[in-house]
């Protein structure tokens, strides 16, 4: 076990002992050294200019975590979450009594192994709240994440932030740990796929402990016939459609799977696919695969093949590599999602009609609607039908709060209602 | 309908040809040449193939390489009805890959002309390995799963696929009242007995040769002592991965139990999709692709053909079918290439070794939903 604060090489742990002994240590520290959110929204402002250094360019999505601590996107955000006394670290006027929010403690982060981001994200989150935290890095983030973390660590001069931070790796298989980390803390944000997501929530967490989980859950796109069919604008709604199935290689919540495109008379739709194809080739010359799981290439194969096979009348764009694939058909579902850069793109008589099939499966629906009477029906239409957030197409990864319907900071602080006994 | 004179003679050409002695330049030319006609005669016969392979990014007309012709991946053949270039009424027999529980076996429909053609093709290659001889056949599985039926499974093709071969067949395993197979030890004592001083032939899937005769054997001690056999078997290794038995092992273990030389364990690669076609090692542990097949390995990243010594995923090629699209199935199986012609063994062309099927990840991340949902069985989320 590693302390950020005395950072790596590497911060397994190799028994539960270990995580217990830290979050002991984490929970005396919540307790004893309140921090106020101006300290936070500080510290944060320098970490985002210390991530402007040349050698982080790589990294996936920096230039959003940058925004992300930027005082400007966080304290409205605190504001509108928990409101302008919580900033000034006082309480709050409720009639005869007052309230304020407390950190919860200690929280333990189990973040996805598919976005790069998600464990600093996560762990910015609880921060804000006053919190410490206990963070779970999956192996495959660990070499970024230290990246990330050893710029906090250059400008949090007096360790503020950092003896509030324990980030821990171990294999996502040793039971023991994940419920040594489960009893050590106060509260928990869960990220990741189904099974992993229900398997985090049958630990052993406190029975005080609040619990916030994000995922699984799917998006998909629309649009309606007057933007999609509008040559002008088409091969610009194109780029932003290839920008949202791009990144995470539509491994995330927020990946559009599908799309949904309300046909009209005398609009082409193998117009607006040929320039789609356009599209994700100038993305992918630009953010080409490094790399890729045999298992993934095989169902982008067979989802090519079974689409094309189902029915003469369905049509495919794709270059003889796996790197992207559109299948082009008539539908209201959602298809089975591939992953792995594969859109199916449906034509469809109304999309009110699509909106009325979704579940609470569906997270972001990313819009490009010409008419913004028709897009206020339709995304009063998508929340009534479980979806979360309603986007421009383009715009369907930006993080931000509320996300999967929820707060990203609220539900990590207990609200302390005080009614003083010298009335 | 049967396919065309021009279609069946170029298969007949190949099926004649050297089997392991074509120069690579001249098969592959003489391959795509009938690989189109073949992708033309389906493409007439099947609309929904057709309109697979008009959305190949490469016109199969124009393609130079057999690399750049449309392949269809094996999952495909798991849709019911089977892809079928032949009415229903001249499919002659069904022949199903195995499936692990809760899995959809692939289906793949031979007519009378594609079955002909399936067994000679095996025929040929066994006997350029163990000779063209007839000898007593002990096959290491169940009676049942040897007797022919409209369905037949990936061991019962294999097994009768070897039955040419036979002067008198044996299996030496039974069914249980309870559905558990055993050695019948009394049967295949009489068996090896009687054929001590002869050259015999064996076959079984790979992990059954190992649990239900090789194990059992081990136990009690007994060794067959038939130094002629042949010992053929195929079939994944996977669980007997699990269990540590290597192939070093496992042909160690077999050739003690028989009294022969190792060399005589025979592994072979075959797939019900890919009929006619088998791959046994050669003695430098190779396999090889006869006169009437290809095989593509490709990198997973971008689909091209890889360089010897690399690995990647495995297009299977036959020129045999008429009945099924299975001219070009890319596979879920891995290999390395070995090289492009020149084995040591003396049989030219492409020759590789199997790597294992392609691993299951598990599927990570915030948008991997249940899999109950869409009924896939692609994997789980999970943290790592």
């Amino acid at each position: 076990m590693v302390r950020m604060n005395d950072l790596m090489p590497s911060p397994v742990v190799q028994s539960p002992e270990e995580i217990a002994c830290a979050g002991k240590r984490l929970r005396e520290i919540a307790r004893q050294d309140e921090i106020s959110p101006q300290t936070i929204l500080d510290v944060f402002e320098l970490w985002a200019a210390a991530l402007g250094g040349h050698e982080l360019r790589e990294i996936p999505g920096l230039a959003f975590l940058r925004l992300w601590l930027r005082r400007g996107t966080l304290e409205p955000l605190l504001l509108r979450e928990l409101g302008p006394d919580f900033l000034n670290g006082g309480w709050r006027e409720d009639g005869h009594a007052r309230l304020r929010a407390f950190p919860l403690g200690v929280i333990g982060h189990w973040p996805a192994g598919n976005i790069d981001l998600q464990p600093v994200l996560s762990l910015t989150c609880a921060l804000l709240g006053g919190n410490c935290c206990l963070v779970r890095i999956p192996s495959d983030l660990l070499e970024i994440t230290q990246q990330i973390m050893e710029k906090l660590k250059e400008v949090d001069r007096h360790g503020l932030l950092v003896e509030r931070t324990l980030m821990v790796t171990f294999d996502h298989s040793r039971t023991d740990m994940h419920e040594a980390m489960a009893r050590a803390v106060d509260g928990a944000m869960i990220w990741g796929g189904a099974e992993a997501v229900s398997q985090v929530r049958k630990l052993p967490f406190p029975n005080w402990a609040h619990i916030a989980v994000f995922g699984p859950r799917l998006s998909v796109a629309a649009m309606d016939a007057e933007t999609w069919s509008d040559r002008s604008d088409r091969l610009s709604w194109c780029r932003r459609i290839a920008r949202d199935v791009w990144q995470f290689e539509q491994r995330a919540c927020s990946s559009p799977q599908a799309l949904f495109l309300e046909q009209r008379a005398g609009c082409d739709p193998n117009e607006f696919v040929k320039d789609l194809g356009q599209a994700l080739q100038e993305e992918n010359r630009a953010h080409p695969r490094r790399q890729i799981e045999p298992s993934l290439t095989s169902g982008i194969c067979l989802a090519r093949a079974s689409w094309l096979l189902e029915s003469a009348a369905n049509r495919a764009v794709f270059p003889a590599s796996p790197d992207w694939t559109i299948l082009l058909g008539r539908g209201t579902e959602i298809p089975k999602p591939t992953q792995g850069r594969t859109l199916s793109v449906l034509l469809v008589d109304d999309l009110s009609e699509v909106i009325s099939k979704f579940d609470g499966t569906v997270q972001t629906l990313g819009l490009a609607m010409r008419s913004a009477e028709r897009e206020e029906t339709l995304a009063q239409a998508a929340g009534r039908h479980g979806v979360d957030r309603v986007v421009k197409l383009g715009r369907m990864h930006l993080f931000n709060s509320p996300w999967d319907g929820v707060d990203l900071i609220r539900p990590m602080v207990r609200l302390v209602r005080h009614v003083p006994s010298q009335e | 309908m049967s396919a065309p004179a021009e279609i069946a003679q170029g298969i007949e050409s190949q099926l004649t040809a050297p089997l392991y002695g074509l120069d690579p330049k001249e098969r592959h030319g003489s391959l795509v040449a009938l690989l189109k006609k073949e992708l033309a005669y389906a493409c007439a016969r099947n609309m929904k193939f057709r309109n697979y392979v008009q959305h190949w990014p490469v016109d199969f007309h124009a393609a130079d390489t057999l690399a750049d012709l449309p392949y269809v991946p094996v999952g495909a053949f798991k849709a019911n009805p089977p892809l079928a270039l032949v009415d229903a009424s001249e499919f002659k027999r069904t022949l199903t890959s195995s499936a692990t529980t809760g899995q959809v076996p692939s289906r793949v429909v031979l007519d009378a002309e594609t079955a002909k053609r399936m067994t000679k093709g095996v025929t040929t290659i066994i006997k350029d390995f163990i000779g063209p001889a007839r000898r007593p056949y002990l096959v290491i599985d169940t009676p049942e799963n040897v007797r022919s039926q409209g369905e037949l499974g990936a061991r019962g093709a294999a097994i009768q696929g070897l039955g040419s071969f036979a002067t008198e067949t044996v299996c030496c395993l039974r069914s249980g009242p309870d559905g558990n197979t055993s050695l019948d030890l009394t049967k295949l004592l009489e068996f090896a007995a009687k054929w001590r001083e002869a050259e015999v032939l064996t076959y079984g899937f790979t992990y059954v040769v190992w649990t239900q005769l090789v194990e059992p054997l081990e136990r009690q001690g007994i060794t067959l002592d038939i130094s002629n056999v042949r010992v053929l078997h195929s079939g994944g290794w996977k669980r007997l991965e699990r269990e540590a038995v290597t192939k070093k092992v496992f042909t160690e273990g077999v050739a003690s139990v028989f009294g022969c030389s190792a060399d005589r364990v025979i592994d072979f690669y075959g797939m019900v999709e890919n009929v006619g076609v088998v791959y046994p090692d050669c003695e430098h542990g190779n396999k090889h692709v006869p006169a009437f097949a290809e095989v593509v390995v490709r990198n997973p990243l971008t689909l091209e053909p890889v360089a010897p010594g690399q690995r990647g995923l495995v297009q299977v090629c036959s020129v045999l079918p008429t009945s099924f699209p299975g001219f070009l199935v890319l596979t879920d199986d891995m290999a390395e290439i070995i090289d492009y012609d020149e084995c040591p063994c003396g049989r030219r062309g492409t020759s590789f070794r199997f790597a294992g099927r392609v691993p299951k990840v598990e599927v990570r991340g915030c948008g991997n939903l249940d899999t109950t949902r869409y009924q896939q069985a692609q994997g789980n989320g999970s943290h790592e």
